[in-house]
C-alpha cells in the first residue's frame, strides 16, 4: 500500500503543522549538501533559486541554449490565486474545491490545499521579482476570471503569463548562478538516475555539444521535466518536450502515477497538412466571447459566412445551456470531436469547428455607439467600433492566428480543433513530492499530484511555482537533514560506471542500427496510434489493439531507426531518438492505464462508461484511486493503489447542463 | 565607477562622441552666421573685419584651438568605435538587408564623416592656413588693416571643381546631421514621446537641411556671380 | 512551390564553413519555415546525409530559441514574427532563399544554424534581476504602480531574447537585449535599490562579451520579433549616465 505521507490533523492545518514540525539543516551544513535540479521550467528554476538561497549547493541542468527557454515560457492565460483582492467571494477554500471538483475527484485534498494556501505568497514573491502583471487604473493588481470559474483570481501579464513568472524564476536563477551557489549546465540532457543503496544520488547527463557523458553527483535529485504530450507527436507542447528523465526515473523504481490522465485543450489552430510539426494553443480566454458552432447539415462546403443563421448548430449552446461555450476543456474538447466524427466537421480536412466572433464584434460594437451617446450609428461604424474592441482584447491571438493560417478571423469565424496540451500523470509522488525512490522528488507537470483527471484553467503556473518556491525548500530539508553525514560519492563509485556504461550502451546501439527511416516517422506512428486509440475517446478494444500496435512498433524502432552522425558531435536526431524511445514504453504504459480504468473522468473519457446523453460517468466505487505503476522490465508493470479519501469535497458528478 | 571606467565603456565613449557632435553642432550654427557676410555687397568689409577679429580674438582663438580637439577626440573616439564594432563580426553575412530596416546614411557615418574630415582639410588648407601661415593681400577698413580673405575665397570659388567639392562636402555634412543630431540625442537618453517631433525637425531641417544648403549656397552663389 | 535553399553548413565551432544549395519540391503555403526544414531534414536523413542543425523548440513564438538569419533579415520578412512563425506563403514559386546563423563575435557558431547565445544569460547574470530571496516578498499590492509605467515594464519585459536584434545590427550590439531587461526593473519600483549598480554591471558584461556599440541606426527594432521598443536604449543610457555620474563605488 502506498503512503503518500500527508500529515495528520485537519485539512488547514496540516502544512502549517507540518512546517513547524519538519526537521531543519542547519546552515553550515547546508553549504556541504548538494541537490541536482534537471529542467528549468516554473518548478524547477524557482526550486534551484529557493535552494540556493538558503545555501544548498545546487546544479541545475536544461537541454535548451539557455534555462529561459523552458516550455513554461508558452503559458498564455494567467496564474490562479486565492487573493480575493476583487471582493468577490474567494478563499482559499474555494480555490481547493474548485480545483478537486474540476479535477473530477481524483486529486489528493491534502495537496490541493496545500497548492490553495500558498498561491497567494506566489504573487507576492513574483511581483517583488519585477514580474509586470496587468494592473488597473489604481496602480493595483488586475484579475479575471478564467475558465469558467465564478470569482475572479486569475492574474495575468497580457497573453505571456507563463513567460513573465518564468523570466522571474530565471532572472532569480541567474542571481544565484552569479553568486555561485548554482551552477548551470545548459545543453545537456539527463539520460539516467544514478541510485546508491536505493537512494537517488546523482544523475548522468549528456553534454549535447560535444556529446560526452558526465557524472554529477548529489545528496538529492529534483526532476523539474514538465510533461510528456509529445508522446501523440502532435501536441501544443515544445519540440524537445521529452519524457525521457522521468521515464529513466521510472525506470530506476519511481513510480508513475496516472500516466493515461491527459488534457485536450478545446482551442487550437486545426492540422493543416502532414508537415505539422507541432499545433498552437488559442487561449482558453477566446471562449469568453466567440460563439463555437458547425453547420447543421453534413459535408456543408459552402463559406462560413454564407451559411445562415437557422442552419448553424451551436452545439455547446445547445447542450450546455447553463455554461454553453464555457464548459470544462474536457467537456468542450470531447463535443468537438463528436461533431466532427459525425460529419459535421468544417474545413478541408473537416476536423475542425467554428469559433465565431461576429455576434461579439456588433454586441462590442453597440456598447461603445451607445458609450458615444449615437443611437443611430449605421452598421458599418458598429461593426468598426467592435472589431476595435475585439482587437484590444484579443489582438494578439487574432494576429496569431492569421499568420498561421493565412485568414482574417476579423472577417470569418476561426477554425478550432482540440489538441493535446497537458499530462496530469506524472511521477508518483508523496506529500514531500518524493517519488518512492529515496532523495528523487519530482516537481511542477512532471508529478501526478494535484490536478487529478483534469487541470483548471491557470493552475499549471500556479502548482510550478508552488513546489518550486514553497514546497520543496521546506520537504527537501526532511531528507536532507539525515544525509549530512554522507559525504560526496566519489564519480568512480561502481554505481556511477555501472549507470553510464548502461546509458553508453544504449547509445551505442542507438547509433548502430543504421536502419531505413528516421525518428520522427517512428514518432509520428507513434503519435496516431496514441491520438486515435488513447486520445479524447477510449474503449477497451482500441486500447488492446494500441498496446499490440506499440510493441510492434518498438521492436520495429530498435530494429530500424536511422540516425545520422555521430554521438561525439552536436546530433539533434540522436537526441530526438533517445527522447522518442522512452515515449514508445510510456505510451503503452498509458494505454494499460487506460484500460484498467473502466470510468470515466475528467480528460480519461472510456466510452463504456457514459450517461443516456452521452457525457461522462465515473465509477467511484471501484475507482476512486490513484494508480502508480511500478516498472518490472520490458512491457511489464505493477499497478499499485493509492485510495483517495475526500473528507471534505464530497464526490458528486459534475453536470454544466 | 571611476571616470577612467566610465569613459571606456561603450556607451562612455559614445558620450564623448555625441558631447562633442553636438558640440560641432553649435560650431556649424555660428560658423554659417559668419559665413553669410561673404554674401554682402560690400567689397568684403563685413566679412574681412568678421575675420579678423575670429583670428585675433584671444577668447575665439582658444575655443578654435579646442575646436580642433574636439573634432580629434570624436575622431579617435568614433573610429575606436568604428573598429571594435567591425570586430564584432567577423564573419560578414552574405546577404544584407540594404535599407529594410534601417536608412543607408544612419549606417555610413563613418563613410559621411571621413569625406568631411577630407573636406575639412581642404578647407582649412585653402582659408586658415593662408590666412595664418600664407600670404593675402590687405584691406583698408576705418584706417585699419586687415588681411583680406575676401578676396582669397572669392577667388577660389571661382573654380568649378572648387565649388563641387564643397557641395558634396555637404551633402555629407546633411547626412552626417540627420542621422548625428538625432542619434546624439539617443545616447544622452533624450527619447521621449512630446520631444521626439522636435528633435527629428531640427535634425532634418535644421542640420540637414538649412545648414548644409546654407553652406553651399555660397560658393555657388559666389561661381555664378563671377561667370 | 519549388523552392531553391542556400543554407549555411558548418560542422563545428572551428569549421570553416560554406554554403550548400538545396533544391525543395512540393513546398505548401501552410507550412511554417521550420516545417520547410523538417520536410528538408527528412529527406537528406533518407539520402543519408547529414541534416541540418537549426535551433528550435516552442515553435509558436515565445521561447526566442528560432534564429535563422533569412534572405538578409532576421527572422526573415515579416514584421514582428520569429522564424517558426513565419509560413511560406511569404514566398514565391521559385524563389531562393539564404539562410545564415545569427552572426557576431559574441554568438558563435555551433553547427550549421545552430549559436551559442550564452553571452545573453551572462548578461542578466551580471544584475538583471532583483535580489529578493524567497519568502522576502510584502503583499503583491502593497506598492501601487502607475499602470502606465506597468505596461511600459511589460513591454520591455517581452523581450524572448533570441538574439535578432544582434543579428540585425550592423555592429552586432546587443543593447536593446540589455535595454529591455534595465528599462523592465527602472520602471517597477522593486527595481530601484539596484538600479545604478545594474546598470552599471550589464553594461560592463556587455561589452567583455564582445558584443559592438549602439549607432542607433534602429535596425534592432524594426527586427524585434516582439518590438521592443528604442526607448529602451534611450532609458538605458539615462540610466547608465545617472549611475556613472553619480556612483561613488
Amino acid at each position: 500500500m502506498l503512503n503518500a505521507k500527508i500529515p495528520a490533523g485537519p485539512m488547514e492545518a496540516k502544512w502549517a503543522d507540518y512546517k513547524s514540525h519538519v526537521k531543519l539543516v542547519n546552515p553550515a551544513n547546508k553549504r556541504k549538501l548538494e541537490v541536482i535540479i534537471v529542467g528549468t521550467g516554473l518548478a524547477g528554476a524557482s526550486a534551484a533559486a529557493a535552494l540556493a538561497e538558503l545555501g544548498y549547493k545546487v546544479k541545475a541542468f536544461c537541454f535548451q541554449d539557455s534555462a529561459r527557454r523552458a516550455h513554461s515560457i508558452a503559458a498564455q492565460g494567467g496564474i490562479n490565486a486565492a487573493k480575493n483582492y476583487q471582493n468577490d467571494g474567494d478563499s482559499v477554500f474555494r480555490l481547493f474545491y474548485d480545483t478537486v471538483k474540476g479535477g473530477d475527484y481524483r486529486a489528493r485534498e491534502g495537496n490541493v490545499y496545500r497548492l490553495a494556501e500558498v498561491s497567494a505568497s506566489i504573487i507576492d514573491q513574483c511581483v517583488a521579482q519585477g514580474v509586470p502583471f496587468a494592473r488597473e487604473y489604481g496602480g493595483l493588481l488586475s484579475n479575471r476570471s478564467f475558465g469558467g470559474t465564478q470569482v475572479q483570481r486569475t492574474f495575468y501579464a497580457a497573453g505571456q503569463t507563463g513567460q513573465q513568472l518564468l523570466l522571474g524564476a530565471y532572472s532569480a536563477l541567474q542571481r544565484q548562478v552569479a553568486l555561485g551557489n548554482v551552477k548551470l549546465y545548459s545543453r545537456h540532457e539527463m539520460l539516467d538516475v544514478v541510485t546508491v543503496d536505493g537512494k537517488a544520488r546523482g544523475i548522468i547527463a549528456r553534454d549535447l555539444i560535444s556529446g560526452k557523458l558526465e557524472r554529477h553527483f548529489g545528496h538529492a535529485v529534483l526532476l523539474c521535466t514538465g510533461g510528456y504530450g509529445n508522446v501523440f507527436y502532435l501536441s501544443t507542447n515544445a519540440m524537445g518536450s521529452n519524457v525521457t528523465a522521468a521515464w529513466k526515473a521510472h525506470k530506476r523504481g519511481a513510480y508513475f502515477g496516472n500516466p493515461c490522465f491527459t488534457q485536450i485543450h478545446p482551442t487550437c489552430i486545426p492540422v493543416s497538412g502532414d508537415h505539422q510539426s507541432k499545433l498552437t494553443l488559442m487561449s482558453e480566454s477566446l471562449r469568453n466571447d466567440g460563439r463555437i458552432w458547425v453547420p447543421k447539415k453534413k459535408d456543408d462546403n459552402r463559406k462560413a459566412v454564407d451559411i445562415p443563421e437557422e442552419e448553424r448548430d451551436y452545439y455547446l449552446e445547445r447542450r450546455y445551456p447553463a455554461f454553453g461555450n464555457l464548459v470544462p476543456r474536457d467537456v468542450a474538447s470531447r463535443a468537438a470531436k463528436e461533431r466532427c466524427d459525425a460529419g459535421y466537421g468544417v474545413g478541408t480536412s473537416k476536423m475542425a469547428v467554428y469559433l465565431d466572433y461576429a455576434e461579439a464584434i456588433v454586441r462590442y460594437g453597440q456598447i461603445e455607439a451607445s458609450k458615444k451617446g449615437l443611437d443611430h450609428a449605421s452598421e458599418e461604424e458598429i461593426i468598426k467600433w467592435g472589431k476595435a474592441v475585439v482587437a484590444e482584447k484579443y489582438g494578439n491571438l487574432f494576429d496569431m492566428y492569421a499568420k498561421i493560417t493565412g485568414e482574417n478571423p476579423y472577417e470569418m469565424p476561426m477554425r478550432i480543433y482540440p489538441a493535446v496540451h497537458y499530462t496530469m500523470g506524472g511521477l508518483w509522488v508523496d506529500y514531500e513530492l518524493m517519488t518512492t525512490v529515496p532523495g528523487l522528488y519530482a516537481l511542477g507537470e512532471a508529478n501526478f499530484s494535484d490536478h487529478g483527471a483534469n487541470r483548471l484553467g491557470a493552475s499549471a503556473l500556479m502548482q510550478g511555482l508552488a513546489d518550486g518556491y514553497f514546497v520543496i525548500p521546506y520537504t527537501v530539508g526532511n531528507y536532507l537533514a539525515d544525509e549530512i553525514h554522507t559525504k560526496p560519492i566519489p564519480l568512480d563509485h561502481p554505481a556511477f560506471v555501472e549507470t553510464e556504461k548502461a546509458v553508453q550502451a544504449q547509445l551505442d546501439t542507438l547509433m548502430n542500427i543504421k536502419g531505413e527511416h528516421s525518428v520522427d516517422h517512428f514518432h509520428k506512428a507513434l503519435g496516431k496510434i496514441m491520438w486515435d486509440k488513447c486520445g479524447m475517446a477510449r474503449n477497451e478494444a482500441g486500447l488492446k489493439e494500441a498496446i499490440v500496435e506499440i510493441q510492434a512498433l518498438k521492436a520495429e524502432f530498435w530494429k530500424n531507426v536511422r540516425i545520422p552522425g555521430s554521438q561525439d558531435e552536436f546530433n539533434p536526431e540522436l537526441e530526438k531518438a533517445g527522447r522518442v524511445a522512452d515515449f514508445i514504453e510510456l505510451g503503452e504504459l498509458m494505454c494499460m492505464d487506460a484500460l484498467q480504468r473502466r470510468e470515466s473522468c475528467g480528460g480519461h473519457f472510456r466510452e463504456e462508461s457514459q450517461e443516456d446523453g452521452g457525457e461522462a460517468l465515473r465509477d467511484d466505487a471501484n475507482f476512486q484511486f490513484v494508480a502508480a505503476w511500478e516498472y518490472k522490465g520490458p512491457s511489464s508493470f505493477e499497478l499499485h493503489k493509492e485510495h483517495l479519501d475526500f473528507e471534505i469535497v464530497k464526490p458528486t458528478q459534475r453536470n454544466y447542463k | 565607477m571611476k571616470w577612467s571606467q566610465f569613459f571606456n565603456t561603450s556607451i562612455g565613449k559614445k558620450l564623448l562622441v555625441g558631447a562633442t557632435g553636438l558640440f560641432l553642432c553649435s560650431f556649424v550654427i555660428v560658423h554659417l552666421a559668419g559665413n553669410f557676410s561673404l554674401l554682402k555687397e560690400d567689397g568684403g568689409e563685413a566679412f574681412n573685419l568678421y575675420a579678423a577679429f575670429m583670428g585675433h580674438n584671444p577668447l575665439i582663438q582658444f575655443i578654435a584651438w579646442g575646436l580642433k580637439v574636439v573634432i580629434v577626440i570624436h575622431l579617435v573616439l568614433a573610429l575606436q568605435l568604428t573598429f571594435r564594432n567591425r570586430a564584432a563580426r567577423p564573419v560578414k553575412y552574405a546577404v544584407r538587408p540594404g535599407n529594410q530596416t534601417s536608412s543607408w546614411y544612419s549606417r555610413q557615418m563613418a563613410i559621411m564623416g571621413s569625406v568631411l574630415l577630407i573636406f575639412i582639410v581642404i578647407h582649412l588648407a585653402q582659408f586658415w592656413w593662408r590666412m595664418h601661415y600664407g600670404e593675402m593681400n590687405v584691406a583698408m577698413y576705418d584706417g585699419k588693416e586687415t588681411g583680406n580673405l575676401y578676396e582669397v575665397v572669392w577667388f577660389a570659388f571661382k573654380e568649378s571643381w572648387i565649388v563641387a567639392l564643397y557641395v558634396i562636402g555637404m551633402i555629407a555634412l546633411s547626412f552626417h546631421l540627420i542621422h548625428g543630431f538625432k542619434s546624439a540625442c539617443q545616447t544622452f537618453g533624450l527619447n521621449h514621446k512630446k520631444y521626439n517631433g522636435i528633435i527629428n525637425f531640427i535634425g532634418v531641417w535644421l542640420f540637414g537641411v538649412l545648414i548644409p544648403i546654407g553652406f553651399a549656397a555660397i560658393p555657388v552663389v559666389i561661381f555664378i556671380k563671377q561667370i | 512551390m519549388k523552392l531553391t535553399l542556400k543554407i549555411w553548413r558548418q560542422q563545428n565551432t572551428k569549421d570553416k564553413g560554406k554554403f550548400e544549395s538545396y533544391q525543395v519540391s512540393d513546398v505548401s503555403k501552410d507550412m511554417s519555415f521550420l516545417e520547410l526544414f523538417d520536410v528538408l531534414n527528412e529527406r537528406l536523413i533518407n539520402e543519408g546525409k547529414d541534416p541540418v542543425a537549426f535551433d528550435h523548440d516552442c515553435r509558436e513564438g515565445i521561447c526566442g530559441a528560432c534564429s535563422m538569419y533569412i534572405n538578409g533579415r532576421a527572422h526573415g520578412p515579416w514584421d514582428e514574427t520569429t522564424t517558426c512563425q513565419l509560413h511560406m506563403r511569404a514566398y514565391n514559386d521559385g524563389d531562393t532563399i539564404v539562410v545564415e546563423p545569427w552572426r557576431a563575435k559574441a554568438f558563435p557558431v555551433i553547427k550549421d544554424l545552430t549559436v551559442d547565445r550564452s553571452a545573453f544569460d551572462r548578461i542578466i547574470q551580471a544584475g538583471g534581476y532583483i535580489s529578493v530571496n524567497t519568502g522576502n516578498a510584502v503583499d503583491a499590492n502593497a506598492i501601487p504602480i502607475d499602470k502606465f509605467d506597468a505596461d511600459n515594464a511589460f513591454a520591455a519585459a517581452a523581450c524572448i531574447g533570441c538574439g535578432a536584434c544582434v543579428a540585425a545590427c550592423k555592429n552586432s550590439s546587443a543593447m536593446l537585449f540589455t535595454s529591455a531587461k534595465v528599462s523592465q526593473l527602472a520602471l517597477l519600483p522593486q527595481g530601484h535599490p539596484e538600479r545604478k549598480q545594474r546598470a552599471m554591471d550589464m553594461v560592463a558584461q556587455m561589452d567583455k562579451e564582445g558584443f559592438g556599440s549602439c549607432t542607433n541606426t534602429g535596425a534592432c527594432e524594426a527586427e524585434c520579433p516582439k518590438g521592443i521598443s528604442l526607448t529602451n536604449i534611450a532609458r538605458l543610457n539615462r540610466e547608465f549616465i545617472g549611475a556613472g555620474l553619480t556612483s561613488e563605488g
